[in-house]
């Protein structure tokens, strides 16, 4: 009852004077807002990009990826070497240990990654690990094998993504599997440890003091961070405008540019893997007879769409129109195919030769960036395509998709933040997907084989091969790659990368 | 009177049954559990792992009665999404959006009585019209834009209040009072047009000739009886916050059941929403009820018989 006549005291008289928790560097405390709900701290049964941020802070793996070079460097391993195709020795450091203070050693790693391979864990990196990885085997202290079931040229990459790596038996308590083992309390090697954790509200991380030196994430300058759910935009900004928050990211374009001018408030722009794309179907599955399967309608709808637009004053930022099926920064992304210069009348007089004169009817699902699939329908419209908008959830696309009966959908693909073309090709162009549309065998061939073999120079004249089929065939209408605006404290300095993966141990103050 | 309340009580299960069917067949067939809770760059290798994990592959009216029969023993299965026993999830979640509820009806009551009791003592003068401005302009405002005004005002121009979280008191004082604001009108309305009603009956004029005059008569004479529907009103009231809270929470980022009903959707976490949508439901069913019994406590001419 008290409680209640306080809030109506308060809501009557608007006098009560509290002090919302100021954000900044008084208290070296970086506050963090996301949109999306923090539900589980274990990144190996997590996927979205949130957990990827966060996994980055409180886990490591063997090697880690220089954004800035896509090297592979050492992390919690100092380097590897290849006894055969088929076994991979990795050499660790003696001097790194768990947030609990135990030690890192062979065991522990071994541990994960047969962990991660047991289908019985039902893991989410453990599908796709166990397409190449036998077994992984101790040979001392400070040394572990993994043993490969074929050659498989991107095992040093999965060595250094995706995987966190927990200490012996993490999983297996008192002999019994629990898989939610690390859900809430993650016992992790990186530079922040968790302090307290609310699932959906709020995480509070504190620096580990007994983070290993020399580490490519080098000393980190903040000592806590505490990340918090907000699901509204306008309230994380009214937020950082009262500083309760110092960082923000994934701003729409028109929300970081409205209040950019403020003095407590900077807009930076950074450049993101993920790239945005029509697929068409160029197999007729939703119509054998479609006008889709034409392969001059879908040159002539690659003329139609003005991408150049679409980035500039859309995305904004670091975006810029593409015409490869990969984010050019990507390993084999060969930027030297086939290009579709937007010309509407080029694509209208196109479409009049393969017989559409009057154009056709065309059902164009999008799930995101509604003002992008509009623009891109009206361009579309302008060459006599009527399209029919099918904006819907994910979920809704996914299982159309599934059911084979969508013509055409911009689709948008991250890559995981890895630069690889493998990352977009085998999940695009592989026949056992269902978001090939291309019906394309020759394509399988060419990505597997790309992914079958450890010689760098063999992989990138083989995507070559397949992005040329893809864009001579024009399977897709290649749009724009992405930019993420973020809003924080003028405090903070906060660099950016390319590969567009947030690194919040990098923010220091100014 | 008790066999109406078990009818009702009875009622109110059924219809909680009725949408729990609906909600089953269209979270079902509307979407796909199981890519929704992969996520957006999940490969169809996860998306088929979390289909057979969580047994997406069976039948739906299996499920459904699975699920059904889950109940009956007090089980209401675990949450997808949160990876969590969904009774105490929503256990977890429930005293903070009753208290937001109870804290907007509040709000409601306290500027929706006096403004009608003011509105009611002279009709068509300038207080009147005032009032009337006002409920006509907060029935016309929605919650979410006067949730991000409060917030400018109260949070950035003159920080006074928090802008969002649950962590004290002072965190529910925006909520409540865009929560309860939308529901002033209708019960200011009704205020006004029940005291002008009771003002012109025979029992206030015998009062007006024993010299009571103003806010006396209505405290002592008049607002008892003027009362009744508002009482109903504001059960149904407190029932629809409950509501509300969905968008109230999300814009204040309170972790209630609003906002856990609004990510269970989004995340198509079928048996928390089915059992949020079996408690909002109940909630409505027995806030009528509530409002009926009220209303016969209040007025013995309209016992339940």
């Amino acid at each position: 009852m008290h409680f209640l006549k306080a809030i109506t005291l308060a809501a009557l008289l608007g006098t009560a004077v509290v002090n919302p928790a100021l954000a900044g560097k008084s208290d070296d405390t970086l506050r963090v807002a996301f949109v999306e709900e923090i539900l589980e701290l274990d990144y190996n049964y997590t996927t979205k990009r949130e957990y990827i941020i966060i996994a980055d802070l409180i886990d490591e793996n063997l090697f880690e990826i220089n954004p800035e070079t896509n090297a592979f460097e050492p992390a919690v391993a100092t380097g590897y070497e290849y006894i055969d195709p088929l076994t991979i020795e990795v050499k660790l450091r003696d001097d790194v240990t768990f947030h609990n203070g135990q030690k890192l050693t062979a065991r522990d790693v071994a541990y994960t990654y047969n962990w991660i391979i047991d289908p019985e864990s039902e893991s989410h990196p453990g599908p796709g690990h166990a397409t190449w990885l036998k077994s992984a085997e101790v040979v001392d202290d400070y040394t572990v094998r993994f043993h490969l079931l074929n050659d498989y040229p991107l095992a040093i990459r999965d060595l250094a993504t995706r995987v966190s790596i927990r200490p012996e038996n993490t999983y297996h308590v008192d002999g019994k599997v629990v898989r939610n083992a690390a859900a809430l309390e993650p016992v992790g090697l990186g530079p922040y440890r968790v302090a307290s954790f609310k699932p959906g509200q709020e995480l509070v991380l504190e620096r580990y003091d007994g983070y290993y030196s020399n580490s490519p994430k080098g000393d980190v300058p903040i000592e806590n961070i505490v990340i918090r759910t907000i699901p509204d935009i306008g309230t994380q900004q009214a937020e950082l405008m009262s500083g309760g928050i110092d960082w923000m990211y994934n701003v729409p374009l028109d929300v970081a540019q409205s209040v950019q001018g403020l003095p407590m408030v900077e807009h930076l722009s950074g450049p993101d893997l993920r790239v945005s794309f029509i697929v068409l179907d160029a197999a007729g599955y939703t119509d054998p007879d479609g006008p889709l399967t034409n392969r001059q309608v879908r040159q002539a709808m690659n003329h139609a769409v003005n991408k150049a637009d679409i980035a500039q004053y859309l995305v904004g930022g670091t975006a810029e129109p593409i015409h490869t099926p990969c984010h050019p920064a990507q390993f084999g992304c060969d930027t030297s195919i086939q290009d579709y210069p937007y010309d509407p009348e080029l694509g209208r007089q196109m479409l009049a030769e393969a017989g559409y004169p009057d154009g056709f009817p065309l059902d164009l699902w999008a799930y995101r960036e509604r003002p992008m699939a509009e623009a891109v329908a009206a361009d579309l419209e302008k060459i006599g395509i009527d399209v029919n908008l099918r904006y819907v959830q994910l979920a809704s696309l996914d299982q159309a998709r599934a059911n084979q009966e969508i013509p055409a959908y911009i689709g948008t693909w991250g890559s995981g933040g890895t630069a690889d073309t493998a990352l977009i090709a085998n999940i695009h162009f592989n026949a056992t997907t269902d978001r090939n549309l291309s019906g394309d065998e020759k394509l399988t061939e060419l990505v597997l084989a790309a992914e079958a073999t450890s010689d760098q120079d063999e992989r990138r004249r083989l995507y070559t091969e397949a992005l040329t089929i893809i864009a001579d065939e024009a399977y897709w209408v290649p749009l724009v790659t992405y930019s993420v605006n973020y809003l924080v404290n003028s405090e903070l300095n906060f660099p950016l990368n390319a590969d567009g993966l947030p690194r919040l141990y990098s923010a220091s103050w100014k | 009177m008790l066999k109406y309340i078990l009818q009702r009580a009875a009622l109110a299960l059924a219809v909680a049954l009725v949408v729990s069917f609906a909600t089953f067949m269209l979270l079902n067939y509307a979407t796909d559990p199981a890519s929704a809770l992969a996520g957006e760059d999940a490969t169809p290798e996860i998306v088929e792992q979390i289909r057979q994990t969580y047994g997406f592959d069976r039948p739906v009216f299996v499920r459904y009665f699975e699920w059904l029969g889950g109940v009956a023993r007090g089980d209401f299965g675990e949450s997808y999404y949160w990876n969590k026993d969904v009774a105490s999830l929503v256990l977890e979640r429930a005293p903070v959006t009753i208290a937001l509820a109870l804290s907007a009806l509040m709000v409601t009551i306290v500027i929706a009585i006096p403004l009608g009791a003011i509105a009611a003592l002279r009709p068509n003068s300038w207080a009147d019209r005032l009032a009337l401005t006002f409920a006509v302009s907060a029935q016309a405002i929605p919650s979410f834009w006067l949730g991000l005004m409060l917030i400018i005002l109260l949070g950035v121009m003159i920080p006074i209040l928090p802008i969002s979280g649950d962590s004290s008191w002072q965190h529910f004082v925006m909520p409540a009072f865009v929560l309860g604001a939308s529901s002033v009108p209708a019960v200011m309305r009704l205020t006004r047009t029940g005291l002008i009603e009771v003002m012109e009956s025979d029992y206030i004029r015998t009062a007006r000739s024993k010299g009571y005059r103003g806010f006396a008569l209505l405290r002592r004479h008049a607002m008892r009886n003027a009362l009744l529907p508002v009482v109903s009103v504001l059960a149904v009231q407190l029932g629809q916050k409950f509501g509300g809270s969905v968008i109230t929470e999300s814009v204040f980022a309170i972790n209630g059941l609003g906002r856990l009903a609004l990510q269970s959707i989004l995340g198509s976490d079928i048996p928390t929403v089915q059992m949020l949508i079996f408690i909002f439901a109940l909630i409505f069913v027995l806030m009528n009820l509530l409002a009926d019994l009220l209303n016969a406590a209040l007025d013995p001419r309209i016992r339940i018989t």
